[in-house]
């Protein structure tokens, strides 16, 4: 009897990495449930997923949860877009997969769905699972009018990356962390300045660079993008008009010209050896680990914007933007329980942990992501690590209607980008146009 | 009195009815239900999820004929069609005419000229990007020039009108020599015959001779400059100061259908679209007898 449970779990193991390496496209698999051997109830879970990145990671901690409950676990993994699709079309056809990834851009339209199952009994009656244990930002995010709709699974932070062979040809010196975004555009002007005739710049930062770029500026400088109540706009706020006075004034003229950075991305001409530093976020380490000439690549902290003028970093002056992907149960599902099960022990401390361990990302659990930094052989990612002490973590702006008014913004930016001295006037447009799509929301 | 159906041409009927049903069916679910659920949806405020609908009667026609950006984007899209279509039927017809001759490598040409029928538009437009990027492009490369082909918001359109050209000029050349082969000799050597030559035959033998044709590809390029999308959104970066000039009334669409959630305001500009493609074949219809030449 245990004999032929076991091989029974051995071929479906070897069917559900034959799916999973077949990257099969909507899971038409019906969970093969009901397998009556034991107490409780087994069979196949279906989880989605966007990054291939992460695949590899996240089964292993999968595979630990699966040995444990006799579960299988099929992931699948799509593209960003073909992945709303997916779960749009599912949300109607009512094909959808157990367990799949939440986003801010999209999470206020699914907790508002029913799509979502509601967690907040299982986590009341779950001893492993208590919510502030997990970044603040996050769980607010998947959390509405007090019902919690996913588990954070991860938390993401920025820092700068520089190709070290881009210093020493020139002769600057590299960065520390004990640095300002004052001394961040003078070292970007100097490269561009000594490697005009080479066509190397000194950074990149494009008008949609938000994320990894200059939204962490304007909360360094004690600006804001939204207001905290997420009901007006942090755009005409006149610390924000000065962080963006910056970024056009200082850093854009050390930057290739927007002509050229609409033609050519920024990982592109990072990784060709042509921009001397850019700020990236973690999720982008993999990328950039693999990449040809990783050797020369280190990372080191976001700068702090010196607003005081007292010569050091006091809090608040360091910033990075933060985000979060939440693990969610479609409401509609057969299998809550294993589901739940599955997610608690994902975003539990013991599955955050190794997720940090085996590099696939940092934790949404506060204290778990010190692995991620040494995840990487050879290539130092503790900043991305260390401006949770030394710094502070902002939240990614959002409201219910951020995919509107973000692209509106870096639309808009496009003439300030162009024609730097406008900008104070296209900051004040942008907060009018994005005060309406607020008040409509 | 009609004539009772043989038994033989029952069958037949029943047969032919069997094979046309997975046509039928496949027309009825994937576009006759979307366009009525599209007009449909045109009238609402649709809510997330196809849940919620509400009904707004014509507040969506009413914004869209308040927003300037509806105006502009179609403006692209007219200025798009009014480039490429004489380009593109021009040019194909020219190689028609060159590739109806007797030549070597007649074949191997019109292989070349057809090619990029059988690439994915996606794929072309990539390999387009890189050949136009102005820093490390292959034609300012070949040019040694400094072009900035689609960040400057005046060339930009001319750039994608290129490629649009570029990539339908072999079906239009295949189209065109079909109808040339169906153009009896005859009349050629009777022109010859009466002392006609070169450009005054192709004018006054080929051309009318062709008319059915020309209509054909002039109509069908219509609605598909009109409706032009995958170019510009692939070779174009948004935060390139040319985007503006060259974003297309159906990426408008696409803004607010996918995007922005806005279904319904998305449904009301394509209805727009499709009324204005509307209004331009009925007029291309009722000028027909006048200037194309049926046999």
């Amino acid at each position: 009897m245990k004999k032929r449970v076991l091989m029974k779990r051995g071929l479906a193991l070897t069917l559900s990495a034959a799916v999973m390496f077949s990257a099969s496209g909507c899971g038409s698999s019906k969970g093969s449930s009901a397998d009556d051997s034991g107490s409780g109830k087994t069979g196949t879970l279906r989880v989605a997923i966007w990054d291939n990145n992460q695949l590899a990671g996240l089964q292993e901690v999968a595979d630990d949860w699966a040995k444990e409950s006799g579960w299988q676990v099929e992931f699948t993994v799509m593209d960003w877009d073909s992945y709303w699709t997916m779960l749009e079309a599912g949300v109607s056809g009512g094909e959808m997969p157990d367990v799949f990834w939440m986003h801010s851009n999209n999470a206020a339209k699914y907790m508002g769905a029913d799509v979502l199952l509601d967690l907040n009994d299982y986590i009341e009656n779950d001893d492993s699972i208590d919510m502030d244990n997990y970044f603040e930002g996050i769980t607010d995010l998947y959390t509405l009018d007090d019902t919690h709709y996913a588990l954070p699974k991860d938390h993401d932070t920025i820092a700068v990356i520089y190709n070290k062979a881009i210093f020493d040809k020139y002769g600057v010196e590299y960065p520390t962390e004990d640095w300002t975004w004052e001394d961040f555009a003078a070292i970007a002007q100097e490269i561009s300045d000594k490697g005009a005739a080479d066509g190397v710049y000194g950074t990149y930062c494009r008008s949609n660079s938000h994320q990894d770029t200059w939204y962490n500026i304007i909360y360094s400088y004690g600006g804001k993008v939204i207001t905290d109540d997420k009901k007006a706009s942090g755009y005409d706020d006149p610390a924000t008009i000065e962080a963006m006075k910056f970024v056009v004034d200082k850093i854009l003229p050390s930057c290739p010209t927007p002509d050229s950075m609409a033609s050519t991305g920024a990982d592109t001409m990072f990784q060709s050896g042509l921009v001397g530093m850019i700020c990236q976020g973690s999720w982008m380490v993999n990328s950039f680990y693999t990449a040809d000439n990783a050797d020369d690549y280190a990372w080191v902290m976001m700068p702090y914007a010196d607003v005081n003028g007292n010569g050091q970093c006091d809090s608040g002056e360091r910033c990075s933007i933060y985000n979060g992907l939440g693990w969610s149960i479609y409401s509609g599902t057969k299998n809550a329980d294993a589901a739940w099960s599955l997610i608690s022990h994902f975003a539990g401390k013991e599955g955050q942990t190794k997720q940090s361990e085996l590099g696939v990302t940092m934790a949404g659990y506060i204290g778990c992501s010190e692995p991620f930094a040494d995840a990487f052989e050879g290539m130092d990612v503790s900043p991305f690590v260390d401006i949770e002490e030394q710094g502070t973590l902002i939240f990614r702006p959002y409201s219910k209607s951020t995919a509107i008014w973000e692209d509106d913004a870096s639309m808009a930016l496009v003439d300030a980008w162009n024609a730097p001295d406008t900008m104070e006037d296209v900051l004040k447009q942008i907060a009018a146009d994005m005060n309406k799509t607020l008040a409509e929301e | 009195m009609k004539k009772k159906m043989s038994p033989r041409a029952k069958t037949e009927a029943i047969w032919g009815l069997a094979m046309v049903t997975p046509t039928i069916l496949g027309l009825l679910i994937l576009n006759y239900y979307p366009i009525f659920e599209t007009v449909y949806q045109s009238f609402c405020k649709t809510g997330d999820f196809g849940k919620g609908n509400t009904f707004v009667g014509l507040k969506n026609f009413i914004d869209l004929f308040h927003d300037p950006e509806v105006f502009s984007t179609l403006f692209n899209s007219v200025k798009y069609a009014v480039m490429s279509l004489p380009l593109t039927i021009g040019i194909s017809l020219v190689l028609a005419v060159l590739l109806n001759r007797k030549m070597v490598g007649r074949t191997v040409y019109r292989t070349i000229y057809f090619l990029p029928m059988v690439c994915a538009p996606a794929a072309i437009a990539m390999v387009w990007k890189w050949m136009f990027n102005q820093d490390y492009g292959l034609l300012n490369h070949l040019l040694n020039a400094k072009i900035n082909w689609v960040t400057d918001s005046s060339i930009a359109m001319l750039a994608i009108v290129v490629v649009g050209v570029w990539s339908s000029l072999g079906n239009n050349m295949i189209l065109l020599l079909g109808g040339l082969q169906d153009i009896p000799k005859d009349y050629y050597e009777a022109a010859s015959v009466d002392g006609s030559t070169g450009i005054h035959t192709f004018f006054h033998i080929t051309i009318p001779l062709l008319s059915p044709m020309l209509f054909f590809i002039i109509q069908t390029g219509i609605m598909g400059a009109l409706q032009l999308f995958d170019l510009p959104f692939m070779i174009m970066d948004q935060s390139s100061r040319a985007w503006p000039s060259v974003k297309t009334i159906t990426y408008l669409f696409y803004e607010y259908a996918f995007e922005r959630s806005n279904r319904g305001y998305g449904a009301a500009i394509i209805m727009f679209l499709i009324c204005i493609i509307g209004v331009i074949t009925f007029i291309l219809q009722k000028t027909e007898k006048k200037w194309v030449h049926y046999e």
